[in-house]
Parts: structure tokens; sequence; C-alpha cells
């Protein structure tokens, strides 16, 4: 599926950040979270986490662990834009994730 | 016996192989499913199969500018996977033990890995399928069959994940995470 194209216009979170001072925050300020729930198996959450995002099979089965036990898990971050394609791509998998600013 | 469903050849490509009987269930699922999933009744499965990407309600706008861009593409690559299911099964000839036997293309072991889990997730949440993922209902029960059915299409999509597993195998980016 293609990736979303939508054009955004980066705000900054921060005074700092628009300042471009010390303080300012690291360039990523959107998280993409992966929810629990009760018909994806551990098996295929994995092999998504590996084939998406490339992690190895440790860190997909900590992550898939955190879902499944803690509900939730941030899987991804970045710009809106890359986690726009990120959801998207794990949207067209069955996966049920959501994107929000990392406050 | 066991039987294995999907295997890898050696020349690279997934075989697949059911029961004439498992190929002719699976071909009236992806049937439906081909019209389901362009048309979701409103409620839970709708919103399992296309889910938000924004929760945050004042993201509304964002919302309706992702739905725009990805929400037709996700439908029609569903509806596409669905049918090329079952044209692919319903083409095939049985063997002389009864056997339909196809050889996927890679788009197509997406499209079966994809279609399988998109299936499970239409029953699994009409269901209301728990964490135990127990669908054994009593015979007398309304949900039998689609119990049934959920539970066979879980054993065929474990499989064929398993397949994939293997040949992802263990070594990937293993970074600490930035938050």
């Amino acid at each position: 599926m293609s990736a979303p194209g939508v054009e955004e216009i980066t705000i900054p979170d921060t005074v700092e950040e628009l300042l471009g001072g010390e303080d300012a925050r690291p360039d990523v300020p959107w998280i993409v979270i992966v929810w629990n729930d009760p018909i994806n198996t551990f098996a295929y959450v994995i092999f998504v986490f590996q084939k998406l995002f490339g992690y190895s099979r440790a860190k997909a089965s900590r992550l898939t662990n955190q879902v499944h036990f803690e509900g939730k898990a941030v899987v991804a971050s970045g710009t809106r834009e890359k986690c726009e394609a990120d959801v998207a791509r794990l949207h067209a998998h069955g996966l049920w994730a959501t994107m929000q600013k990392d406050d | 016996m066991a039987r294995r469903t999907f295997a890898r050849a050696r020349d690279g490509s997934l075989q697949v192989t059911l029961f004439e009987q498992e190929a002719e269930l699976l071909v009236m699922t992806a049937r439906d499913m081909a019209t389901l999933v362009e048309e979701p009744p409103d409620g839970a499965v709708r919103d399992r199969l296309y889910p938000r990407a924004y929760l945050d309600p004042t993201e509304e706008s964002a919302q309706q500018e992702y739905d725009a861009v990805v929400h037709d593409d996700l439908v029609t690559a569903r509806k596409r996977a669905f049918e090329a299911i079952a044209d692919r099964l319903e083409a095939a000839q049985p063997n002389r033990r009864g056997m339909i036997e196809l050889v996927l293309g890679t788009d197509e072991e997406s499209q079966w890995l994809t279609g399988l889990n998109d299936a499970r997730l239409v029953i699994g949440t009409a269901l209301g399928v728990t964490e135990d993922g127990d669908t054994d209902y009593p015979r007398d029960d309304p949900r039998f069959e689609y119990g049934v059915l959920y539970g066979w299409l879980t054993a065929l999509h474990f499989e064929l994940v398993s397949v994939f597993l293997d040949e992802i195998g263990e070594a990937g980016t293993d970074d600490p995470a930035p938050f």
C-alpha cells in the first residue's frame, strides 16, 4: 500500500525548540503505540514487528510481551509523516495501532 | 499424522496443500470477507478492521486526512487479497489423493498472511473472542459454526506465521528504545 503523502508543517513543540536553544527536544515528537487485542497471536505480532521495523526477535518479543501484559507498547517514533506511514503499515497487517505526540 | 498445510519448496516458493473440503470452506470464507471488508457493518468489526490513527479528538482534521490517504487503499488491498485467495483455490483441481495444491507467488504469500488474519479479526470480533481465545462453543450455541471456523483459521494462520518466523530469523536491530 502507498505511504501517506500528507504534507505537514512541523510546528515546534516548545519555545526552546522554536528558538533552537540548547534545551530543544530531540526530533522525535511523535510515537506509534500498538494496543493489546485478544485476536492477534504472539507469533504474528512478533513477526510483524520484525518485518516492518527490522527488529531482532528479542526486541520484537519484548515489545509483544509489553503489548500483551501492559496493554500497549511504543513501537516506533519520529516525525508525524513517518508515524502515519508506520501506523498505516500496522493497520494493513491488522494490528491496532495509534499515534500521538510524545508529551 | 502431521500434515503440513504450508511448506517452503526447494525453489523458494510457498506450497499450500489443503483437503478439497478445506479449500471449499476457505473459498466461501474469502468470498464473504471480500464483500464484508468493503462495507463492514458499523460497530466493533468496522472499528477493528479500520481503527483510528489518532485517538486525540483534537486531531480530527489529521484523522480525516489520514483516512483520505489510507482508507481506500487498505479496503482495496484487503478485497484483492481475499479475491486472490478464492480465485486461486477455485481454479485448482484436486489431485488423485483429493488434495488441492497451490504454489504461491511472493505477493500471494503476503495476501494469505494478512487475509487469513483479517478473516480472524472479523470473525473473532463478531464472536466476541476474549484473551483465552476459546471458541469451543456448545453445539446448540448459535456461535458454534463460526467458533469452529475461527479455530481452524487460527491454526492455519499460526502454521503460516511459523514458516515466516523461521525465515526471518533472530537477527535485527536491538537498539535501546529511545523512549
